[in-house]
């Protein structure tokens, strides 16, 4: 029996790296190693891979120094906020009139998901036509105004996020046992009190996820921000450097390398890592708490 | 105060939305009236329940009784009658202001409040006073023996447990009448036996109407003053307990009441001037005094009749006097009794026999495939009518 067993286990030891290997080397080349030449990068100076000098901790200095850098924070940190309490609110609203045995319902909820089938650049570019057609009327387009690019994104945003959050909530509310509404019903509740006192708080796992998933997703965002205004307008600092006023994080990674010139691929490098950390960051906290959530019940 | 009257009650299911509302049971075939309207779930249902009374409804899955419950508690609409509690019509009052409490089979507690917050919940809605909401839960937890578990929430807690407290917030606010709906269907055997016990004690303790719905007739028959039994959608009869298993109003309610079912034969009654007699399978019973005159009362005139016996009213006899014969199928020996499964005339048969009735030679038990004489007296036959079912004593 034993020695069967041990056989057994020395073969599975023996093929295992076959099986494996495609996958760890895919990984290896695609993420691991491209992702700590990254960080290594961050410390240099380049232009070419080929020709990186260590520069130790300048770039750093010079990204957190960078004023547009810091613009793109802020911006996206408010971005994101606001997004996250719209898609979510919205969401639940509309998951919660979907599952009022309404005619029509699925229809609905296949409508309402669509627009999340639809790659961000091409919704960029979409809302970019509808907006600049209503704002030509007032002979303006949203790539003249900070206020309409920030709201003209968060429609965007609710726009293709709202669908998929909403699902989510539809499975949440789904689960809530028919009984106990009907039990809060005969208890006395109204239908705003057994809506917030029964369920609301039956329903918080997938408050949960939707929080974290449009939190995340608002500090990442690129395609639809590239698209649809692309940072524009930019205003002019003293210093003479640029600061575009809609640029999120990711495009004003994407700018640095690519439009500020060569000798400062290094400091896009560095901004990339703090970009990471801070997402890593969100994204250790959603686990942490969700797991903190599963313990208590 | 708190009669319930309900006055040619019916339910109309629209024919579009049977499939999603029906509830209990749609995965059976049912019998139930379908008209342009569409199904009617609950047909003309008369019912006058006293204050503080206890009334069961009872019947299989898709009889309706669990839609005249959820129309009482305004969980259903009523499609048509009146409904009245206290005296007060209720058709189209909101379930929260009939002064009703409901149990559900699934207990319905909310998961995320502890055991004193589910009963407090529908004080707190109602906005008393802390203390008054302290002293109500702290007696309805008393009542029930949950007083230990007040700090848990319901996960924590077993289904006997569970349903403490569900009936807890279903009589801390002191509703003017408790509906319960298959309560004990969610607990096993034991559970449920003892659950049994303790409501009837509950009863005792709180004054309030009691309107209880099961499948099962061992509850209907021990916890009810009176049994409403349901089938298709119709009440088949309304009575006491002992009403129901003396006297069933048709083949039906005879079947459905008691435990192992009534045995029934093919067989004729025979009117001979004033005096009837029930011919089966070569012997003649003549009914008692009282069932000749009620069945002359109605002017009944001979015809072939489903005749109806309850195991526990047949005896075994040796071979003398009119008997008739059976061979045994099956002996199952219970303890107190044996019940015996017999093929007889072509239909099964069961007898309960009391094992101190066993006589010597037959008491190592009854061998298979043995033949054995029984007989039954007129007294307690009941006879159903072909035609309709019916039973020709009413």
């Amino acid at each position: 029996m034993a020695s069967t067993k041990n056989s057994i286990r020395s073969a599975t030891r023996r093929w295992s790296w076959l099986f494996l290997g495609p996958v760890v080397a895919a990984f290896i080349i695609g993420f691991v190693w491209p992702f700590f030449q990254g960080i290594y990068l961050s410390f240099c100076r380049f232009k070419l891979i080929s020709d990186a000098q260590l520069t130790g901790l300048d770039n750093y200095g010079q990204a957190l120094a960078d004023i547009s850098f810091q613009h793109s924070f802020w911006y996206t940190a408010l971005t994101a906020v606001v997004s996250l309490v719209l898609i979510n609110v919205l969401a639940f609203m509309v998951a919660y009139v979907l599952t009022q045995n309404i005619k029509g319902s699925n229809l609905f909820r296949t409508v309402f998901f669509m627009p999340n089938l639809i790659g961000g650049i091409v919704l960029g570019y979409i809302w970019s036509m509808i907006f600049d057609g209503i704002l030509a009327a007032y002979n303006t387009s949203i790539l003249l105004n900070t206020t309409y690019g920030f709201w003209g994104l968060i429609i965007l945003m609710c726009w293709q996020q709202v669908g998929y959050m909403m699902i989510i909530y539809i499975a949440g509310l789904q689960a809530v046992p028919e009984d106990m509404l009907e039990a809060a019903k005969i208890d006395g509740a109204t239908k705003w009190q057994t809506l917030f006192k029964v369920t609301i708080p039956n329903v918080m796992p997938s408050i949960t996820i939707c929080m974290f998933l449009s939190l995340t997703n608002g500090f990442k965002l690129f395609d639809q921000n590239l698209a649809l205004t692309g940072g524009l307008p930019y205003i002019i600092q003293p210093d003479g450097s640029t600061v575009n006023t809609t640029e999120m994080l990711a495009l004003n990674i994407y700018n640095t390398f690519y439009t500020a010139g060569a000798g400062v691929r290094g400091v896009a490098q560095a901004k990339a890592v703090i970009f990471f950390i801070l997402v890593a960051g969100l994204g250790l906290a959603q686990l942490a708490y969700t797991r903190r959530r599963e313990v208590q019940q | 105060m708190a009669e319930v009257s309900l006055k040619h009650i019916r339910k109309v299911y629209p024919n579009t939305e049977k499939k999603r509302t029906i509830r209990g049971g749609s995965e059976k075939q049912h019998n139930l009236l379908v008209t342009d309207e569409g199904v009617l779930a609950v047909q003309d249902f008369n019912l006058e329940i006293a204050d503080r009374e206890f009334v069961v409804l009872v019947g299989p899955s898709g009889c309706g009784k669990s839609t005249t419950l959820r129309m009482v508690a305004g969980l259903e609409d009523i499609s048509g009658g009146e409904l009245r509690i206290g005296g007060k019509l209720m058709n189209d009052v909101a379930p929260k202001d009939r002064d009703i409490a409901m149990v559900f089979q699934s207990y319905a507690l909310y998961p995320h409040m502890t055991v004193r917050d589910n009963l407090a919940f529908p004080l707190k809605l109602r906005k008393l006073p802390q203390d008054e909401i302290d002293a109500k839960v702290n007696e309805a937890a008393e009542i029930l023996g949950i007083t230990e578990y007040l700090d848990r929430k319901p996960k924590a807690l077993s289904g006997g447990q569970r349903q403490r407290v569900a009936i807890g917030r279903a009589i801390v606010r002191e509703p003017k009448v408790l509906l319960m709906d298959e309560p004990l269907s969610n607990l096993d055997a034991k559970l449920r036996n003892q659950m049994r016990a303790e409501i009837i004690k509950l009863r005792q303790r709180i004054d309030t109407t009691f309107i209880y719905v099961t499948h099962d007739q061992t509850e209907a028959m021990t916890l009810g003053d009176r049994i409403v039994i349901m089938k298709d959608g119709v009440v088949q009869q309304v009575g006491t307990p002992q009403e129901v298993f003396d006297h069933p109003a048709n083949l039906f309610v005879s079947g459905f009441i008691g435990v192992p079912q009534m045995n029934y034969f093919d067989a004729e009654l025979v009117r001979t001037d004033d005096e009837y007699e029930v011919r089966v399978g070569g012997i003649a019973v003549v009914p008692n005094a009282e069932k000749q005159a009620r069945l002359l009362s109605h002017d009944v005139q001979s015809q072939p009749i489903m005749l109806g016996i309850r195991p526990e009213h047949v005896s075994l006899l040796g071979e003398t006097g009119q008997t008739l014969h059976g061979t045994v199928e099956v002996s199952e020996m219970m303890g107190s009794s044996v019940h015996l499964h017999l093929v007889s005339l072509g239909q099964d048969v069961i007898v309960i026999v009391q094992t101190t009735d066993i006589m010597g030679a037959r008491k190592e038990g009854f061998s298979i495939a043995q033949d054995v004489a029984f007989t039954f007296g007129g007294d307690l036959i009941h006879m159903f009518s072909k035609a309709d079912e019916r039973n020709l004593e009413y």
